[in-house]
């Protein structure tokens, strides 16, 4: 059963340097016409679940004109909500207006997430980003008095030049914001970006774990529980959406370089707009085997620090995690933890994660 | 064919000088073959000989060319170009009464040029000398017709060719004719046929190449190898013109390949003479020498269970490679897998290339060991082929390492750097010998084991590739031998031992450490590498622990493509063997031959 739902909306006013997103930039006839497109991609695939969560993500989703933002709310119209779902748009600071805050009041979004990224000047100019912290104050507020209760802002650390001292004051700035969920990235140099081109090269290891850590101690010290590897958020806070993901669960995802969770296929649409725009949306299709599902299900449920339900898992697989892989050295060795039925890398090993999901992956009997 | 006109003859050269591109000019010539049809370098029949400009493995073809009204029968007989098979080429030449032998008109004498005229003399050929590449811009033929002068030869006898253009080489067919004798055997004679190569047919055993010296040799014989005593029954005769052609009878003078459903790749040993059981020949044919490996090596599967296909295929291998030797060994750090032993080091890589390309297998090699001589306490010796076998020190009374005499040939004006070398790589010097004002001998004697390590690579690099060089083993010197093992974690690895000179410990620790700091990839733990001798540790180097391995951001859209990343990662580590805790890179085993600073 799909309770969840992506909707990608690719545009953004200015690209930053580092994001290997599928985006491309503000043009008003293209959105029309794409609106028509994700619009019909929705009426071919959806077939009438009962939503929990929506999630409009890009781009710069916040950066449509109010007449297409419109129309998108009127084309997610269709799709079946339940009474409690969580219905998150993206955007920037910048681009989100009293008139577009209200626009969302009326069509149900309870959920936004903004991009900060950084308050350093040097950082902006090499994220290629403009921000006014005083206008990121001024809406925060704004959308706390409108009633939006549930709010992320991003943030990205381990930017060469960076320093911890940098770093903290864009930690103690958003700490300030006194928001609900906070996602912290540490920069990864994509190629096919201008960073990757431009052959900058990533902060020194031991920096960047600093850095993680520093993160970590601040924000836990203001009560923000660490959920995920990158995220954190107050009691009751995590994403819904997200959880989607870590755990398992299947979703839809329209747009373009969206992709979907559905049955037994994991779908990735075409990052053509061309292609899209004549309504021919897939480009790649992986088909699962059990052994697939159950991979997936470790690389996703190890993302969160509760880790993987043992339980859980026995139910959705029919047998012992413990029983199908070895995890008696990476236990050992304090890589992995069981705890209460969970078995979970600990805390202060998250930032190993791949290295240990590999290797439990590889020891499977 | 008559005896008389029966003419076999091997082409010699230094490597590269053109000895293949001459062999298929002169089967172009004789209508063995048509242009049309030529690969470059027909004899080379393996693509790795032919992608290495080697010749690894011999070959025989039969020609015909009439010369006054006459046929002749010419038996051409490839042989290997590299110092390492100079037990191979010795007995292609005992398998002959002429050597053509090739020099290149640009690059003149060299060394392997010498060390196989002398090895030609030695088996009583008649050597025509050939300067080839005379189409070469660069070609100096006046000049290398002096060289040649200089080595004894007379200048009337040389002939001048382009194998290229086919310049001279028809002239060279008439000399071959006119001044290789005709083979002496007589067929009457008890059958004594020498083994002069082997090849292994999947269909049909072993092939041998053999050379009948006297008597007949005919399908259906029942046959015996008087070395190693097997017996078998003669199932087929062929000859190579340069397509195969079954033949009934060989007889004395002739060359050709044999095959008996040989399937005991033991009985097969390149030199043994073969020889009818019913009526046995009373002496075998001289020179056979049972093959010793000078180098040896550890060869493992990386994926272990592919222990039987490594067995299997090292077998194989050793049909058409007499010289390889191979008996399982275990270690600690890599399991199960051989000792194997090559004539040197060419020869091993050759060995392991074709492992891994012929038949599939990932292999790690452990770093190459000459075999060292020990003396114990109690006066008992004891022959080391590896590190993991030398005793342990407080029963050691004396330890012994083969020596080489090497002979650079080169440019005189790279004598200082060559000597610097042979210096650094505890040579003792023996004498220049000036071949003309510009080209000098120069004598050395060293340990065969600094020859093992990177000798070639810093030959060439110190003369920009001028120089070439040859050697012979002369036999053991004492010397002060001590083993170093590299530890890992604390661990030692038993495939990282090496035994070095006492006075070179330090410096050899200190490279290998920081080589493998730089290989080997950070791990979950801190993995400290030390080299030790004994319990006292003279390096140590650590690769300190991971950081950092997350994908940070990691949205819905990026699900399949994060986890094609990870499965990249899981597919690396194939390539590593576990050690312990510690995971280590292929190249990690060969880092000990590096002596990058």
């Amino acid at each position: 059963m799909i309770k969840s739902c992506y909707i990608h909306i690719p545009f953004c006013e200015n690209i930053c340097s580092y994001c290997d997103f599928c985006k491309l930039l503000y043009n008003e006839k293209i959105i029309d016409k794409y609106l028509d497109c994700l619009e019909k991609e929705i009426e071919e695939k959806y077939k009438k679940e009962k939503l929990e969560t929506i999630y409009i993500g890009g781009g710069t989703p916040s950066c449509l004109s109010i007449n297409q933002l419109e129309r998108l709310f009127e084309i997610l119209s269709r799709l079946n909500k339940d009474e409690n779902i969580e219905y998150t748009i993206e955007g920037n600071f910048s681009s989100t207006t009293k008139e577009k805050l209200l626009l969302y009041k009326k069509y149900g979004i309870n959920r936004l997430s903004l991009g900060i990224e950084s308050i350093d000047k040097d950082n902006l100019k090499f994220l290629e980003r403009k921000l006014d912290t005083k206008d990121v104050k001024r809406k925060i507020l704004l959308m706390k008095k409108l009633g939006f209760n549930n709010i992320n802002v991003d943030i990205i650390y381990a930017i060469p030049n960076e320093s911890l001292e940098i770093l903290e004051k864009d930690i103690d700035f958003i700490l300030s914001l006194n928001v609900e969920h906070i996602s912290t990235y540490s920069l990864i140099i994509e190629e096919n970006t201008k960073l990757f081109i431009n052959r900058e090269k990533n902060i020194d290891e031991e920096l960047d774990f600093k850095m993680y850590n520093l993160i970590t101690r601040k924000l836990k010290r203001k009560n923000y529980i660490h959920y995920e590897i990158s995220n954190f958020c107050k009691k009751g806070y995590e994403s819904k959406h997200n959880d989607c993901y870590w755990l398992n669960k299947k979703y839809y995802g329209f747009g373009l370089g969206a992709s979907s969770y559905i049955s037994n296929k994991r779908i990735t649409n075409t990052r053509s707009l061309s292609k899209y725009l004549q309504n021919d949306y897939v480009s790649e299709i992986e088909e699962l085997s059990n052994d697939d599902k159950i991979e997936y299900e470790i690389i996703l449920n190890l993302r969160l620090l509760n880790g993987i339900d043992l339980n859980r898992f026995y139910s959705r697989y029919n047998y012992n995690l413990l029983d199908a892989f070895d995890c008696n050295d990476l236990i050992k060795n304090n890589f992995l933890q069981l705890y209460k039925n969970f078995l979970r890398i600990p805390e202060d090993k998250i930032y190993l994660s791949n290295e240990i999901i590999v290797k439990l992956l590889q020891n499977k009997k | 064919m008559k005896q008389e006109n029966i003419r076999n003859f091997c082409i010699i050269a230094h490597i590269d000088h053109g000895k293949s591109t001459l062999a298929d000019r002169i089967l172009e010539l004789t209508g063995a073959i048509d242009k049309r049809e030529l690969k470059s370098q027909m004899l080379d029949s393996m693509d790795l000989e032919r992608e290495r400009g080697i010749t690894i493995k011999l070959n025989a073809v039969q020609l015909s060319y009439k010369k006054d009204g006459k046929e002749y029968q010419l038996n051409l007989i490839d042989t290997p170009g590299h110092v390492d098979f100079s037990y191979e080429v010795s007995r292609s030449l005992a398998a002959c009464e002429g050597a053509i032998l090739v020099v290149d008109a640009a690059q003149g004498v060299e060394a392997q040029t010498l060390a196989n005229l002398y090895l030609a003399l030695e088996n009583n050929l008649t050597v025509i000398p050939v300067i080839n590449k005379i189409d070469l811009p660069s070609a100096e033929p006046e000049k290398v017709i002096t060289e040649l002068e200089n080595i004894g030869f007379d200048k009337k006898d040389i002939i001048l060719t382009s194998a290229k253009t086919g310049q001279g080489v028809s002239e060279l067919l008439e000399k071959i004719i006119e001044v290789i004798p005709s083979p002496k055997g007589n067929k009457k004679d008890k059958l004594k046929a020498l083994i002069f190569d082997s090849i292994f047919d999947s269909y049909r055993g072993v092939i041998t190449s053999v050379r009948v010296v006297d008597g007949v040799v005919h399908k259906g014989d029942i046959i015996k190898m008087m070395e190693t005593n097997a017996i078998y029954d003669v199932v087929g005769l062929s000859i190579n013109n340069p397509k195969e052609k079954e033949v009934e009878e060989l007889h004395a003078g002739e060359v050709g390949y044999l095959y008996a459903s040989i399937k005991s790749i033991g009985d097969v040993h390149v030199g043994d003479t073969i020889t009818l059981n019913s009526d046995p020949a009373e002496k075998s044919l001289p020179g056979y020498k049972p093959m010793k490996p000078t180098v040896y090596c550890g060869l493992y599967p990386i994926e272990s269970n592919k222990f039987e296909d490594l067995r299997e295929s090292l077998n194989k291998l050793k049909l058409n490679d007499a010289a390889l030797t191979f008996e399982p060994e275990t270690s600690k750090a890599l399991g199960f897998g051989f000792r194997c032993g090559f004539l040197g080091l060419l020869h091993m890589e050759i060995v392991e290339e074709r492992i891994e390309r012929e038949f599939g297998i990932d292999l790690i090699a452990t770093s190459p060991s000459v075999v060292y001589e020990v003396e114990l306490t109690d006066k008992t010796k004891l022959m080391v082929d590896s590190p993991t076998k030398m005793p342990k020190r407080e029963l050691i009374s004396k330890t012994y390492e083969p020596y080489v005499k090497c002979s650079i040939f080169t440019p005189s004006e790279y004598i200082g750097p060559l000597m610097e070398l042979c210096q650094d790589k505890r040579g003792t010097f023996l004498n220049i010998d000036y071949i003309d004002t510009e080209r000098v001998t120069i004598n050395y004697e060293l340990p065969l084991s600094e020859i093992v390590y990177d000798f070639f690579d810093r030959l060439k690099s110190s003369t920009k590739g001028y120089a070439s060089f040859d050697y012979e083993v002369i036999g053991y010197k004492e010397s002060n031998l001590v083993k170093m093992d590299i530890l890992l974690n604390g661990e030692i690895v038993d495939a990282l031992s090496v035994i070095v000179h006492k006075d070179f410990a330090y410096k050899r620790g200190r490279i290998v450490v920081e080589k493998l700091k730089e290989i080997i990839p950070r791990q979950l733990f801190e993995v400290p590498i030390q080299a030790a001798i004994g319990m006292h540790v003279i390096a140590r180097e650590t690769v300190r622990a991971l950081r950092k391995d997350v994908l940070a951001k990691c949205y819905g859209g990026d699900i399949t493509r994060k986890k094609k990343l990870l499965e990249k990662q899981k597919e690396g580590k194939k390539r590593m063997k576990q050690i312990g805790s510690v995971e280590v890179p292929q190249e990690a085993f060969l880092s000990i031959l590096s002596t990058k600073e």
